[in-house]
This record gives structure tokens, C-alpha cells and sequence, in this order.
């Protein structure tokens, strides 16, 4: 089947125009945050880099960005925390019902974003007006609702990890004197050290990248970058927000390829 | 029906060479095994009779005809896969019919061939059933089926039996060699087990790294093997380093002469027996015979194999008869002795 | 130490099952109660248990559109998608070279990983007025006056095509990448060409992975926030928005609520059902 037919040339058409269309409005966006006028007309007048130092100067970027960071960090941790104690006892313990507390706890995924997050908002407030403890328009109240959205990834990954890594090297761990707790940190822990780094990288990703769950739970000044892009974007489009977006596609895109050298994508979905 | 002639095929992946010239005449109506180790350039060379694999140079002729760069699905083959490949969503029926529908067949003629090919490798019984619910000699009888159904050229097996357990397996290569003989086709089957290969095909072509070593019926190979991996992959064999000193005459390693029949040019070589040939004898015998000394005593039935070391350290294997009294025991100093006729040299 | 292990394997899975029961589920039952409790403009809730709001999501001309409008969109998007997803997903289980893989799985789940607004933001200056789009149909004559893209329900199809595509994508190839490649070679050997194989090997031994992904693809159109907020705009009248707005702008908890448990119980049956049609597959 080495030939080239023409069904073949068509069909190979057919899958680039197909991945071009996914890829190019992300590639025009990155075009236009060079351009030199403001508003946008192609082919540009001209290129500039201003528009970076512009929206770096802009007070709800440069907040929302470090908002961002500062959430998809402590999610991420909480994530981890969380997460890989779980997927341990998930593969490594079997009891009762695991697969339902497995679904359970990978049921942030499927939940709808947006009916998530407005049941969250209700609850923070009915939580305050109940204990006095606000939780909505807070950093913690943030950091609690990404790490919902980053633990079914972090489960994910670590549970496959765990999977993929036999039990018997944890077993001649066990067979040779360690205790349970030496045999993780000596055994476990290296060989699915891999799984969580990328579940790290996912994590922040899914936290960074995150906008219907914030939606509600964001207040003035506690604005997260989605957020912060998606309010200008309501009034208007310029090659500021085309230099923001950039921004943000090339950490997110780097984290992919990061995650990528420790856990072949390829095989994760 | 046609034979198939291979011409010096070559497949490379970039520098690595899978099959390299390769030309093969398979005789019309022949079975012929291809048989090697994993990795030979067996599988890629049934391949490249198929079409799923395109030759970097040479030809494929089905009879007269020039098939190298005919798709496979207008080859007119039929091909058992490994594993059967059988359609998990269609009945045992329909897995037959496949190939018929889109040949245009009309559906009285196409209901009579699935008939016909259901009663041949009896299966009528349980034609409306799924492939998943059937045994796996049942799979291989429909999997044949459905290549012989319309009618191809040429017949393909690749490891046909290597899914079924060893009992099974001896039973359904008779059947498949009857059904191929009544059929009368063309047939090239692929397999890494000599055994099975010599059980069935008319000829066999052993292959080794991408070349063809050797083509011939199992008792050419078996007894004349052109070399040491043919002689070494056919049956078991012991080889006994050292150079040919002129017609028939061999010195091994350390110096003692042996005799050997047919014909090899002086130079290093190896002097081979097989283990059924040497004979376990108190003493030195004239002519080819080496002292040494039993290793281990293996009791296989009605054979025994008896693991041998030389004075000069080559390891020999012999095998004889299983015998109750008197028979050499671990330790045991004794002569291996073989006649010239069972001798044979190779590179 | 076998105490020790016992005793860890049940506790190590308690930290994560508060967060989610305590921050996802409880919540979750909170607007499941709520959606059956009446609005009132001072006390805000009357603490009633009545179906009313369902009864007026359903019987409101203005919330049937709204759910009819939503249902359209998501169906035509999920269609699009599907054929779309079909060859890609085909291509990726099929390629020969593990990198060229890797990278096609990385560029598919790229776009995903953006996140909606900056996607939403992409997808903006390609259909914008002054956007590429017009500008290059402008620029070879294709038409005389810029065309209205933005803010059409196309352009929402557009763009929410291009967000479920990588769902869709990923669930197929994970159904394809089991099927024995053996089955194709058998089609072809028996006489199909690759293209009749396909057909007649490759959809039917991939149903249970299409209707799956389709399953996904309508749920996550339905629940649809950021696109038809933004490429929508105004006019475009989905549940997503709708939910944000009853509850953060209108403050009617219970109203929204009932729109949120709507689509939570259209997203819980087609997850259901699609891991259902997923557990009938081949491989």
C-alpha cells in the first residue's frame, strides 16, 4: 500500500484541512497580536510588539495572570495531595465498590462545567450566610473549585501509571524486607514518578485554561485570566487580547509538550 | 489457477533489508511452507504476494500475469490470516459471503457457493452463529472458507495454526492439507515451526535474515542441508568446527581427521551428523568416531537423548533408542561414532 | 504491618471523596432541591417544594426556544462533528510512525486545552467583520461587502464544532486503535477496496465508539457556556447562558437551578448511555 493513489492523496487532503481548521484561527490569533493598527485589517499596515507590553500594563491581565498561576499552583498541589493517596488505594487496595468511588471521583469531569459551577456558587453562599465563612469571591473558594476540575485528570493519570506498572516489583520489594511505607517511596513512587508529572502539567492546565467554573466564584479583583479575557472580549477584539491569548497558548502548549516527555500523549487518551 | 512466480523481491525499511532477493517459482497447485525465526522476511515476503506490502524492487506473477502493482483487492487472492480475522459483527455466513457481493455475484449464486463452502469445511450447522462463539478450530474452517469462496488465484496462510493448542493443531493441518489438495490451489503458508512445515507442504523455502537459504522438499532439507542454519533450524544437529582438507577429508579444530560425503572446498567449515546418526560405543571405532564423556541422560520415551561432551569441548547430542539394561549413564567415558554416509559439511 | 495495610487501603481514598462529595455532590443535591422552590423578588426563595419551574421551563415560549434552539445547535454540531471526527480519528489509529501520532494527538488536544476564551477569542477574529475570513473571501472576490459571520448561529456552530471535535476525535481513535488492522487487510483480500472496507469493517466494528462520541459531542454542545456567549452574542439564546444568568444576574436561584438540573439530567443519561454503547464494543 506503499503507492500514493488519488483516493489516498484525497483522503490525506481531507485530514489536513480538517486539523487546519482546528489549528489556523489559533495561528491567526498569534498573527494578529504582532499587528501594528489597532484595528484589525489584513493584510496589517505594519508589526509591533507594543501590544505585549500593553496588556502587561493593563492592571486585570497582569492580576488575572498571576490569579491564574497562583490557583493552578495550589490546585495542582491540592490535586496531587489528593489524588495520587487515591489512586493508590484505588489500584493497589482493592476494596468494595472501588469502582464506584473511582467514578465518583472522577465525576468532576462529567459533571457540566457550568452546572458545576453555579451549584458551587450557591453552596459557598448558603455555606456563608449558614457559618459565616465566605468562600465565593475568594482566593480558597477559587482554589477549591480547580481542584475539583484538575483531580479526575490527576486520578486519571496516576491510576494509569499505577496500572501499567506491574505489582510485582512492589511484591519483591515486600519479599526483601521493605514495609509498606519504604516499599512506596522506594518502588512506587520512582516508577510512577513519570505519571505524575504529567498529572501535574495536566492539572495546571485544566486550572489555567478553566473559565465556566470561575465564572461564578470570581470577584473584583480575585479575576482569574479566562475570566479576564472573556469580560474584554464582550467589548472588544484588538491585538491586545490576540497578545494575552498568545500568552496563554504558549504555556499551555508548553506544558503539552513538557507532560509529553514523561508520559507519551499518545497513549493517555 | 496459476502458480506463482517470485522474481528477486526486495523490501527495505530505510537501511534495513526485511526481504532481500528473493525469487521463488511456486508450481501451480503447490503447497509451499516459508518457514524461518521471527524476523526472516517470511511474513513480508507472503505479504508482498498479497499486495499489502509494495516490493522496493522486483516482480510478483500470478501464471503470466505481472501483479506487482495491482492493489490487493484486485489480486483475486484469498488469505487466512493469523488469528483468523473473522468479522465479529457478521454471522459465519456472512463472514463467507464478503467476498462474493462485491464481484457482482447475483444472490442465488452467492447463496449456493456459501452453501457449498459451508458443507466443504462443515460448517452448515452453524452458519447463522457469531465467529466469537465458535472454537477455534471452527474459526479456522470458516476463516478458510471465506478465502476459498471466491474462488482466488492463490491461497495465503499466515500461521494458520499458531491460535490453536497442540493437540488441535496436528488434526487441523491434515484437514487443511486435504481441503487444499480437493481444491487443487496455489498455496503459500507462512510458519516458524519445521515440524508443522514438513508435516504438510510439498516444498518448503527457509528463509533467514531477509534471503532465502534453501528450497526444497523436507527430505532434501533434512538431509541436505546447503547450510549450517538450514541444517541447524531443520531437526537438531551436531557441528563439529574445523576446515576440509580435500575430497571428503575434514580436520577438526584439534587436529583428528573425519570423513564426510558430498562435496565441500577446502576451508574452514563444520562437519555435521544428526543425532539419531551417532551411535554411543565403549570404544574407539575406526573410522569417524570422537571419545566422550555423557553429560546428561534425558528420557524422552521412546527415545533417549544423551548430551555429550568432546575432548576438545565441542557439545554433541545423540539420540538412540530407549533401552532398559546396559544403557551409558552420566559420567559414562565413552566413543560417538557415525557413518560417513550421515556426514555432511556446511560453512 | 498487615494492620497497616489494611487500614491505608480504605483511608487513602477519604481526602479526595470529601472534596468531591463535600464541594460537587452536596452542592449538586443543594440545586436539586432548589429547582423545586419558587422565586420570590424580597425573600428570594419561599422555601415551597412544587414542579413549577419545570413546568414553566417547558411551557415559557421564551425557555422552549431557548431548549429547542440549544437542542438544534447541539445536534447539528454533533453531526458535523462526527463526520469530521470519522477520517481524523481513522487517520490517527491507522499511522504507521509512533512521533507522527504523538504529534497529531498533541495538535488535537491543543485547541481543548486553550480553554474556551481564548479559543472563543480566536474564532472571533477569524469570523469578525474585519476578520480574516471576510478579508480573504473579500481579498479573491468572492464577495463585494464584508459578510456578517460573527453572531449567527452558524458561526456558534462554526466554533463549538472545533471545541467538541478533540472529545470526539480522542473517543473514536481509542475505538479504532483496538480493531484489528488484520480485519481490513481480510476486507481487502476478499475484494473491497480501502475505501468499501471502511465501510463495511471499520464503521460497523466502530459504532459503539461513534455513538458514543456523538453521545458526548450533544452533551457538551448543550452545556455550552463561552461560544454562544461570545460568538453568539447577544441574541443567541442558549441553556448555558441562560443558567449563568438566572442565577448570577436575574438571582433567581431556583429558576436557574431547574435549568442546571435539566441539563444535568440530559448530560447524566448521554454519559450513561454512551459508557453503555462504549462496553458493547468488538475489542
Amino acid at each position: 500500500m506503499g503507492a500514493l493513489s488519488l483516493g489516498r492523496l484525497a483522503y490525506l487532503a481531507l485530514v489536513v484541512a480538517i486539523f487546519a481548521f482546528v489549528i489556523a484561527p489559533l495561528l491567526m490569533i498569534v498573527w494578529v497580536s504582532f499587528f501594528a493598527e489597532k484595528i484589525l485589517s489584513f493584510p496589517p499596515t505594519g508589526y509591533t510588539l507594543s501590544w505585549y507590553a500593553r496588556a502587561s500594563e493593563m492592571a486585570d491581565f497582569a492580576n488575572g495572570f498571576l490569579m491564574s498561576v497562583k490557583v493552578g499552583l495550589c490546585a495542582t498541589l491540592a490535586s496531587l495531595a489528593l489524588g495520587v493517596p487515591a489512586a493508590l488505594a484505588i489500584e493497589r487496595f482493592p476494596f468494595p465498590g472501588r469502582e464506584t468511588i473511582r467514578q465518583t471521583l472522577l465525576s468532576p469531569m462529567y459533571v457540566p462545567a457550568i452546572v458545576a459551577g453555579a451549584a458551587v456558587y450557591i453552596y459557598f453562599i448558603e455555606l456563608e450566610i449558614l457559618t459565616n465563612f465566605q468562600l465565593a469571591a475568594t482566593f480558597t473558594g477559587l482554589v477549591i473549585a480547580h481542584t475539583l476540575v484538575a483531580l479526575p485528570w490527576t486520578l486519571r493519570l496516576v491510576c494509569a501509571s499505577l496500572v501499567s506498572a506491574n505489582t510485582i516489583s512492589e511484591e519483591a520489594a515486600r519479599s526483601l524486607g521493605a514495609n509498606a511505607l519504604q516499599t512506596f517511596f522506594y518502588v512506587t513512587l520512582p516508577i510512577i514518578r513519570p505519571g505524575m508529572i504529567a498529572a501535574a502539567m495536566f492539572s495546571f492546565i485544566a486550572s489555567f485554561s478553566d473559565l465556566e467554573k470561575s465564572l461564578f466564584l470570581v470577584g473584583p479583583g480575585k479575576t482569574t485570566l479566562p475570566i479576564a479575557i472573556l469580560n474584554y472580549l464582550e467589548w472588544s477584539l484588538d491585538p491586545t487580547i490576540a497578545a494575552v491569548a498568545t500568552v496563554q497558548i504558549f504555556i499551555i502548549g508548553a506544558a503539552l509538550i513538557v507532560s509529553d516527555r514523561f508520559v507519551k500523549l499518545g497513549k493517555v487518551f | 489457477m496459476a502458480g506463482v512466480t517470485l522474481s528477486n523481491i526486495r523490501k527495505t525499511y530505510g537501511t534495513l533489508a526485511a526481504v532481500d532477493d528473493v525469487s521463488i517459482e511456486i508450481l501451480d497447485g503447490e503447497l509451499l511452507a516459508l518457514l524461518g525465526p521471527s524476523g526472516c522476511g517470511k511474513t513480508t515476503t507472503l505479504r508482498m504476494i498479497a499486495g499489502f506490502v509494495a516490493p522496493t524492487a522486483g516482480t510478483v506473477r500470478f501464471g503470466g500475469r505481472d501483479v506487482t502493482r495491482v492493489p490487493v483487492h484486485k489480486r483475486n487472492v484469498g488469505m487466512v490470516f493469523q488469528g483468523y480475522a473473522l468479522f465479529p459483527h457478521l454471522t459465519v455466513a456472512k463472514n463467507v459471503e464478503f467476498g462474493l457481493k462485491v464481484r457482482g455475484w447475483d444472490k442465488a449464486k452467492i447463496a449456493a457457493r456459501v452453501t457449498e463452502m459451508l458443507h466443504w469445511v462443515q460448517m452448515e450447522a452453524l452458519a447463522e452463529r457469531s465467529p466469537r462463539a465458535l472454537s477455534g478450530g471452527q474459526q479456522q474452517r470458516v476463516a478458510l472458507a471465506r478465502a476459498m469462496a471466491h474462488e482466488p488465484e492463490v491461497l495465503l496462510l499466515d500461521e494458520p495454526f499458531s491460535a490453536l493448542d497442540a493437540k488441535l493443531r496436528g488434526q487441523m493441518r491434515t484437514e487443511i492439507r486435504e481441503l487444499q489438495r480437493q481444491a487443487g490451489i496455489t498455496s503459500v503458508f507462512v510458519t516458524h515451526d519445521q515440524e508443522e512445515a514438513m508435516a504438510i507442504a510439498d516444498r518448503i523455502g527457509v528463509m533467514n535474515h531477509g534471503r532465502l537459504e534453501q528450497l526444497g522438499s523436507a527430505e532434501d532439507l533434512y538431509k541436505r542441508p546447503v547450510s549450517r542454519f538450514v541444517a541447524g533450524f531443520i531437526g537438531k544437529c551436531n557441528f563439529i568446527e574445523g576446515h576440509v582438507t580435500g575430497p571428503g577429508r575434514f580436520e577438526t579444530a584439534n587436529g583428528q581427521a573425519l570423513q564426510f560425503s558430498g562435496e565441500h572446498s577446502i576451508g574452514p567449515a563444520a562437519l555435521c551428523f544428526r543425532p539419531e546418526h551417532g551411535v554411543l560405543t565403549p570404544l574407539a571405532t575406526p573410522g569417524n568416531s570422537l571419545p566422550v564423556t555423557v553429560k546428561a541422560v534425558t528420557y524422552l520415551g521412546p527415545v533417549t537423548e544423551y548430551d555429550l561432551v568432546s575432548e576438545a569441548g565441542n557439545r554433541l547430542l545423540v539420540s538412540a533408542s530407549s533401552s532398559g539394561e546396559g544403557a551409558p549413564k552420566e559420567g559414562d567415558k565413552l566413543s560417538v561414532a557415525w557413518s560417513i554416509g550421515d556426514a555432511f559439511v556446511v560453512d | 504491618m498487615r494492620e497497616g495495610r489494611n487500614w491505608g487501603g480504605s483511608a487513602l481514598v477519604v481526602p479526595a471523596l470529601f472534596l468531591v462529595a463535600a464541594f460537587l455532590l452536596a452542592p449538586l443535591a443543594l440545586i436539586l432541591r432548589y429547582s423545586f422552590d419558587k422565586y420570590d423578588p424580597v425573600k428570594l426563595m419561599l422555601g415551597i417544594f412544587s414542579p413549577g419551574n419545570y413546568v414553566q421551563a417547558v411551557a415559557d415560549p421564551f425557555y422552549q426556544n431557548v431548549l429547542s434552539t440549544t437542542a438544534y445547535i447541539a445536534a447539528l454540531s454533533t453531526v458535523i462533528v462526527m463526520l469530521l471526527a470519522f477520517p481524523v480519528a481513522y487517520y490517527i489509529s491507522r499511522v504507521e510512525s509512533q512521533r507522527l501520532r504523538g504529534w497529531l494527538i498533541i495538535l488535537t488536544m491543543l485547541p481543548l486545552l486553550l480553554g474556551n476564551a481564548v479559543r472563543s477569542a480566536a474564532w472571533m477574529i477569524v469570523m469578525g467583520t474585519k476578520g480574516v475570513a471576510n478579508a480573504v473571501m473579500l481579498g479573491v472576490g468572492l464577495i463585494e461587502e464584508p459578510i456578517k459571520i460573527l453572531y449567527t448561529p452558524t458561526a456558534v456552530v462554526i466554533a463549538l464544532v472545533s471545541v467538541l471535535l478533540p472529545f470526539a476525535i480522542i473517543t473514536l481513535q481509542s475505538v479504532m486503535d483496538a480493531i484489528p488492522t488484520s480485519l481490513e487487510e481480510a476486507g481487502q483480500s476478499l475484494g473491497h477496496s480501502p475505501l468499501r472496507t471502511v465501510f463495511e469493517v471499520v464503521l460497523p466494528l466502530a459504532m459503539p465508539g461513534v455513538v458514543a462520541a456523538a453521545a458526548i459531542s450533544f452533551a457538551l454542545a448543550m452545556n455550552a457556556y463561552a461560544t454562544p456567549v461570545l460568538i453568539g452574542g447577544p441574541t443567541m439564546k442558549m441553556m448555558g447562558p441562560a443558567v449563568y444568568d438566572q442565577i448570577a444576574k436575574a438571582n433567581n436561584w431556583p429558576f436557574g437551578s431547574t435549568l442546571a438540573c435539566i441539563l444535568m439530567v440530559v448530560t447524566l443519561v448521554l454519559t450513561v448511555l454512551s459508557t453503555r454503547f462504549l462496553s458493547r464494543k468488538y475489542f
